[in-house]
């Protein structure tokens, strides 16, 4: 394990962890501002057109949503236990439960994958390329390109998500973080969970609507 | 500072947890309560996130400061939802709605 460098304008190391995990905690809050408007967006027009919404994502399927929602609760588990482990020097099992979150990643964006080669099977798409029914009402086409937008966004974050969390991974493996140097793996942990929390809200949104 | 330390054992109780609060969500869902429904699964969606924030997210070991940021963000939050749905929910005078025969999209 390597020690941690401080860094000239910080007085201690507890002080720049502190500040590193306080820039994170304010980065999460500026992309829930750029989720919120989104959800505010779908409170509106959902609150307009409440049963064309109910109408097209009745469409989606909760079997595939539901083992989503699992995967992603699961992954968050798995990474919050390398943490965790990280914190006690545990290098390869953290190593080893970061991977396995990349994975629990990679299942969520391939049952993603199925349920959006559905959607463009049959013409469920964003917009103006809506034609699942003829002539939709415009509530219907609204809730269905808030769906493509809003699980679109989450599905990059995802991508982001796994690109980091395989990072640290390969890190802790090699012996970079450990009890005393593992704030990297901390923030990467933390922004997978708000990548989970965005989820929680998109399900019962998207999903549960009948 | 750190006033509280998240365990393993507290972490598999959280994530039975979640999963346990998710199939409540899931079967409430299908109970066929009408609107009441979203209503109730956004709540116990809440009550999860705030499981994954204090537990996985250790912020039940954090700083102030931290906790600070999280408690204004869900504010900004909920002002910026409830306030643009006040709109659309309580229109009278208006009509709710653009003109259906108006199609905007050719």
């Amino acid at each position: 394990m390597s020690a941690q460098r401080l860094a000239e304008q910080f007085e201690s190391l507890e002080k720049q962890d502190h500040a590193a995990r306080l820039g994170m905690w304010m980065f999460l809050g500026s992309e829930t501002l750029l989720f919120g408007a989104l959800f505010a967006a779908y409170a509106y027009y959902r609150g307009i057109y409440p049963a064309e919404f109910v109408q097209a994502l009745h469409h989606n399927s909760v079997a595939l949503g539901t083992t989503n929602t699992v995967v992603l609760i699961t992954s968050s588990f798995t990474v919050a236990l390398a943490v965790h482990f990280i914190r006690e020097s545990r290098n390869r099992l953290a190593a080893g439960l970061l991977a396995l979150s990349t994975a629990f990643g990679a299942v969520f964006l391939v049952v993603k994958g199925i349920e959006y080669t559905h959607h463009i099977h049959e013409n469920a798409l964003p917009t103006g390329m809506y034609s699942f029914v003829d002539q939709p009402p415009n509530g219907v086409v609204l809730g269905y390109t808030l769906y493509w937008f809003m699980t679109g966004l989450h599905g990059l974050h995802v991508v982001a998500g796994m690109i980091m969390l395989s990072v640290v991974g390969v890190l802790c493996w090699k012996g970079r973080y450990g009890a005393h140097r593992n704030v990297a793996v901390e923030n990467v942990g933390l922004y997978w969970h708000l990548v989970d929390v965005v989820w929680i809200f998109l399900w019962p949104l998207f999903y549960l609507t009948d | 500072m750190i006033s509280a330390h998240v365990t393993t054992p507290k972490l598999v109780v959280s994530w039975l947890a979640l999963l346990a609060l998710t199939f409540l969500s899931f079967g409430i869902s299908r109970a066929g309560l009408g609107e009441a429904e979203l209503f109730i699964a956004l709540g116990i969606s809440v009550v999860k996130t705030f499981v994954v924030l204090f537990i996985f997210m250790h912020l039940v070991e954090q700083r102030f400061a931290n906790r600070l940021i999280v408690s204004l963000t869900f504010l900004f939050i909920a002002l910026l939802v409830t306030l643009t749905v006040a709109d659309p929910l309580t229109r009278k005078t208006f009509p709710p709605r653009p003109d259906p025969a108006a199609h905007p999209y050719p």
